[in-house]
């Protein structure tokens, strides 16, 4: 599960994340919306340990994102926006790579890795360069590396670019499965359709606070629309803004 | 090419796997197997290329062993009992120097390898302590850092131990002294960048960095500012001269640089002192276990805590409130055309479009700290030596000295130059990469694109050279027909040099790379690197094998001579400049966006 109390990081004078508190359960799928810049990606970066929050605290499976980050990370998985491949080495060996530094034995490796490979449709690259590989085989090549070693967490800010739709397909099943088999799903997008069709429920970030969050209709209760979550989304995030202009207007 | 994937690689057979490895272990493996296959695709890709380069290294070393063979038995054996102590000061010198850029070298790739590599961002998401990434972090650091070091100073050693005909244990005992020594400037340089990456954001370190290399320039260059000599004091006074000509440079004879430690224990060994090579020897051992070890053990957590605090900084300046307040000034948006605009808009006979191309590439360049700030140092350390000359302006009567430093000076010119083309203008086509259809589709044309890349580059970097060198002709006191010639000279080296960057960065384009010295690393950009240094070595020799002014010592040049000479370097230029730049605009004129 995942645990934000009072998180807060600032850039600067920029309140980046501004008080966010959200608890995520054990096997639920949680989207994060939010226009550009709200805040999704530095919450991600705080949860995935690659930056120091400027108070308040993370934890992932019951650990410390701070205190115990080696626990913490053992059990999370991590997909970011533009993932870090070694472009000289091949698919396979970049699997070996990464599961022996989670610790995980050969047989384990092995059994893993199979088993992702043929479910993303990797095996006719799996001798070949990174270097050579599309965006769509090299956005898998990272998501079958963050599977491997069996995660409780997921984090993943927008897997679905650079994806065709048969594998945009085949991630959003796996993860739908990977859900419903305990491990908790963070994923960070744009494209609502995803939420609206994957999410248990769904967060708004909007100017780096949490503005709403609960599942489609608690959504659609709050911002008063009751269409498409287009439709609620920019109502919330309407509201927030002029929320946050009038606040100015009073202070000044 | 690899081979194609098949299921044979998931049907290795588990027993013969390697035994999971510790993650230091597992980073230097992969490393290490990308780098080699980094070798292999050069080979693979020309076999022209490799033994070029193979050429070139071989080369360099052969001709650093005769150069430095040659200068130290000339300096021992012309001057009886000087020409040791002025070779022994020569080591320390040379050590103390090599020392500063270690450090300068090791702090800048440190900086970069921790704060800016993507590889390190992917780690610290990974269970892998950060004591463990900053370890790995520290050893890469060191090697990118200190490889050249190795490559300029083993002939030079080499030639000092058979010039002074040491024993055999001489050569494995220096390289493992030297193994000692580069721990510490990687290691003070990894210390320094992980502080300064605390307290400075990118911006202000950039400034930083920039302002102390040229403090140091300036310094240098008043500290090391020549004495002036007159004839009466050499002929009647050597030693009282030599002592003052040495004053300047005791500094490199300071006991607590570990240059001094490395200097003397090779020295020492040398001399068959082994006791005091031995303790010099265990002095570098003692600094490089202990700092080695506090970096390997303790750097981890400022190592995390700066990480986090490079992602996360506004703006370190921002604590004061005029600068706040400046900023502010700054983001009020102006619709009006700015500064370099304006000063471009001014040129005669632009389009408009080309002059959008030039606004663009001149922004570009100026917001990017790091290519003006290499540029700055670069010449600005030209120019200080060239400043210099003028202290030795009585003991540069003598036509061959004269004739040999101006053509050495052409020669430092053209390599700088050619240092800068390499590294900043073959990238520039490149460099377009994933806004190429912006440019690509536009009705600009890729050709003209290209073509207002080579002038600019070419204009803007005459513009220095021509000034280096006629800062070198007045130094030297050339008269007015000999300035012609070198400015002829290096102005057709100039269009030369920038037309092979230019023109091999059209015909081997890299456009996944967004880092010009991931570009530059490639094919094309080492192609034109050894290409560079080949037609700088040719020309200069052509040059001064065809000067029409005499070389005393060697007799008056024919006219023949002369004439062969001159078509060579025409024919060089030509070929090395007119022809890839042709070749790169045929390519971009067939260019598929």
């Amino acid at each position: 599960m995942i645990e934000l109390v009072h998180l807060v990081k600032r850039f600067g004078e920029l309140a980046a994340v501004n008080d966010i508190s959200l608890t995520v359960s054990r096997g639920e799928f949680f989207a994060v919306l939010g226009p550009n810049a709200a805040g999704k990606t530095t919450t991600i970066r705080i949860l995935a340990g690659l930056i120091k929050p400027t108070s308040g605290s993370a934890r992932l499976a019951g650990f410390d994102v701070q205190q115990q980050p080696m626990e913490a990370r053992r059990r999370l998985a991590f997909v970011p926006d533009f993932p870090f491949l070694y472009d000289k080495l091949t698919p396979w060996e970049f699997f070996r790579f990464t599961g022996q530094l989670f610790q995980m034995s050969e047989a384990q490796i092995q059994s893993a890795a199979r088993k992702w490979v043929a479910r993303f449709n990797l095996e006719p690259f799996l001798g070949k360069l990174i270097e050579g590989l599309s965006h769509g085989s090299r956005q898998r090549v990272a998501i079958v590396s963050a599977l491997l070693h069996a995660p409780e967490v997921f984090v993943l800010d927008e897997p679905m670019v650079g994806l065709d739709p048969h594998h945009s397909r085949v991630l959003k099943d796996v993860l739908k499965e990977q859900s419903l088999q305990g491990v908790t799903i963070f994923i960070s997008t744009h494209q609502l359709s995803v939420a609206e069709e994957m999410a248990d429920r769904i967060g708004i970030i909007h100017q780096g606070r949490l503005v709403a969050v609960g599942t489609r209709e608690d959504l659609r209760r709050q911002s008063g629309q009751n269409g498409a979550l287009e439709q609620t989304f920019l109502a919330l995030t309407a509201q927030e803004a002029n929320f946050a202009e009038e606040s100015i207007g009073v202070a000044r | 090419m690899p081979s194609p994937a098949s299921n044979s690689i998931l049907a290795r057979p588990l027993a013969a796997e390697a035994p999971a490895l510790p993650p230091l272990a597992l980073l230097f493996r992969v490393n290490a197997l990308q780098a080699w296959r980094r070798v292999k695709a050069v080979r693979e890709r020309s076999r022209l290329l490799s033994s070029l380069i193979g050429f070139f290294i071989v080369g360099y070393v052969a001709l650093a062993f005769w150069l430095f063979r040659y200068g130290l038995e000339f300096v021992i054996t012309h001057f009886p009992g000087l020409g040791s102590l002025l070779v022994e000061r020569l080591l320390f010198l040379l050590f103390a120097f090599l020392f500063v850029l270690l450090l300068f070298s090791n702090l800048v790739i440190s900086y970069t390898n921790l704060f800016r590599n993507r590889e390190t961002t992917f780690l610290l998401s990974l269970p892998v302590p950060p004591q463990i990434i900053f370890r790995w972090k520290l050893v890469e650091s060191a090697l990118l850092a200190s490889w050249a070091f190795l490559f300029l100073i083993a002939p030079l050693l080499a030639a000092y131990g058979l010039t002074n005909r040491v024993a055999w244990h001489f050569y494995p005992a220096t390289v493992l002294l030297i193994a000692l020594f580069i721990v510490l400037p990687a290691v003070a340089g990894s210390w320094l960048a992980v502080n300064i990456a605390r307290y400075l954001d990118r911006r202000a370190f950039q400034v930083a960095t920039v302002s102390v290399a040229l403090l140091l320039l300036v310094g240098a260059a008043f500290w090391l500012k020549a004495e002036q000599i007159t004839d009466e004091m050499f002929e009647t006074r050597v030693l009282a001269v030599l002592d003052k000509l040495l004053l300047k440079t005791r500094f490199a004879q300071f006991a607590l640089l570990p240059s001094y430690w490395l200097s003397a224990g090779v020295l020492q060994w040398s001399e068959g002192a082994l006791a005091a090579a031995c303790f010099f020897g265990l002095v570098l051992l003692s600094h490089s276990l202990f700092f080695g070890c506090l970096a390997f053990t303790r750097m981890g957590g400022l190592f995390y805590e700066a990480v986090s605090t490079v992602q996360s900084r506004g703006n370190v300046f921002g604590q004061w409130t005029w600068f706040r307040q400046w900023q502010r000034r700054q983001s009020r948006f102006s619709y009006g055309r700015g500064a370099i605009e304006r000063a471009v808009s001014l040129l005669p006979a632009v389009p408009v479009d080309v002059q959008a191309l030039l606004v663009k590439d001149l922004r570009v360049f100026w917001r990017d700290t790091t290519q003006w700030g290499q540029t700055l140092v670069l010449f600005g350390l030209l120019a200080a030596y060239i400043i210099n000359l003028r202290h030795f302006s009585q003991q540069l009567t003598n036509p061959f000295w004269v004739h040999l430093v101006s053509y050495l000076n052409l020669g430092a010119c053209s390599l700088n130059l050619a240092t800068l083309t390499t590294r900043f203008v073959y990238s520039q086509f490149s460099l377009e990469g994933k806004r190429i259809w912006i440019v690509g589709l536009a009705p600009l044309g890729l050709v003209r694109v290209v073509k207002t890349k080579y002038w600019l580059a070419s204009l803007a970097s005459l513009f220095v050279t021509l000034g280096l060198i006629w800062l070198s002709c007045h130094m030297l006191k050339l008269p007015l027909e000999r300035m012609a010639y070198y400015v002829g000279a290096v102005s057709i080296m100039t269009f030369t040099l920038n037309g092979l960057a230019v023109g091999l960065g059209a015909l081997y384009p890299n456009f996944k790379e967004d880092n010009p010295g991931k570009i530059v690393s490639g094919f094309g950009g080492t192609f034109c690197l050894v290409l560079s240094f080949l037609y700088i070595v040719a020309s200069v020799t052509l040059l001064a094998v065809g000067s029409p002014w005499s070389w005393t010592r060697f007799g008056e040049s024919s006219v023949g001579l002369m004439l062969g000479s001159w078509a060579g370097f025409a024919l060089l230029s030509v070929l090395l400049g007119w022809l890839p730049l042709r070749l790169g605009l045929r390519k971009v004129a067939e260019f598929e966006v």
